[in-house]
């Protein structure tokens, strides 16, 4: 898939995850590499962009026989961008698919 | 070269120091530190690690970017601009086109504003003087053809001179500010390089 595209979504697929429960970034990593292609390394700065914007905090929770891990939590102000960015996302993506869907229509 | 996290962590800090601050710093060399140490337990190797996070000239150059656009929203400088303009270029080819190409002409077109503005007002000056000398009896050069009116026009030109010139600056600051959303949005959509993976 076009790079674009995909660097384009991956924030909303961050704020995504997050919405469902906290995670340390090796989980979040793991959770979008799963199922979109992209350099995980640019994750990380998205991260602190997020929590520049305010979007997300950290906090530091003890790990099963290592060190603490850094764990990102959503914000109020977070959970917000989430809700508009996923509508927009929807919408967006219905509207496309419609688009594609008339084209092959007119196709046949 | 060696593809392991000593050696990432080195060219990311290498290439960052200067740039970040300390804290800032730290705090992302360690999200790397803790994403190798994590993988690692999870059976991967260094080089398996280093290939999906892609490299770290590339990771760093992201980092860099967003923090200077950062700056530069913070602080507005000419300076902050110009760095986070230029680090953008640095992000690929399209930008050079996307990016360089509309700033400059921005620059331009504000300069070329301004010009206009001191250039009025300076002739608007001239004016009254002359006109001053004129009615004073000082001077027989003529600039308008009644030296009355003359200084009523040139006060005229002071004032659209100096209107012009603040006007700009208006018009500079909607600009910067224009540059910084751009310059967000350019690398939220532009930078990122193709897995290797």
């Amino acid at each position: 898939m076009n790079i674009q595209f995909k660097k384009g979504v991956l924030e909303i697929c961050v704020l995504s995850v997050l919405a469902h429960k906290d995670c340390y970034g090796y989980e979040l990593v793991n959770e979008i590499s799963k199922r979109i292609d992209i350099s995980e390394g640019t994750i990380y700065p998205l991260l602190h962009r997020l929590k520049d914007d305010g979007y997300v905090t950290t906090y530091l929770q003890e790990s099963a026989g290592g060190p603490p891990r850094k764990y990102y939590r959503l914000t109020e102000s977070g959970r917000k961008e989430e809700h508009e960015q996923k509508e927009e996302w929807m919408r967006f993506a219905a509207s496309v698919n419609a688009l594609l869907d008339g084209k092959n229509d007119a196709a046949e | 070269m060696l593809q392991n996290e000593q050696e990432y962590i080195r060219i990311l800090k290498h290439r960052l120091e200067g740039t970040l601050p300390k804290d800032e710093l730290d705090d992302i060399i360690s999200d790397y530190s803790e994403h190798f140490s994590i993988g690692k337990a999870n059976g991967r190797t260094d080089e398996e690690l280093w290939r999906s996070l892609g490299s770290p000239e590339d990771v760093a150059r992201e980092i860099r970017v967003m923090h200077l656009v950062k700056k530069a929203e913070d602080v507005r400088s000419c300076k902050n601009i110009f760095h986070a303009v230029i680090a953008t270029l640095g992000l690929g080819l399209f930008n050079l086109v996307f990016v360089l190409v509309p700033f400059i002409m921005f620059l331009l077109l504000l300069f070329v504003i301004f010009l206009l503005g001191t250039v009025i007002t300076l002739a608007g000056l001239v004016g009254v003087v002359f006109s001053l000398l004129q009615i004073l009896g000082l001077s027989t050069f003529s600039v308008w053809l009644s030296p009355v009116a003359g200084v009523f026009l040139s006060i005229g030109m002071i004032s659209t001179g100096l209107l012009i010139v603040i006007g700009n600056y208006y018009l500079a600051r909607f600009c910067y500010h224009g540059c910084i959303r751009y310059l967000k949005w350019n690398i939220s959509v532009i930078t990122g390089t193709e897995s290797e993976a």
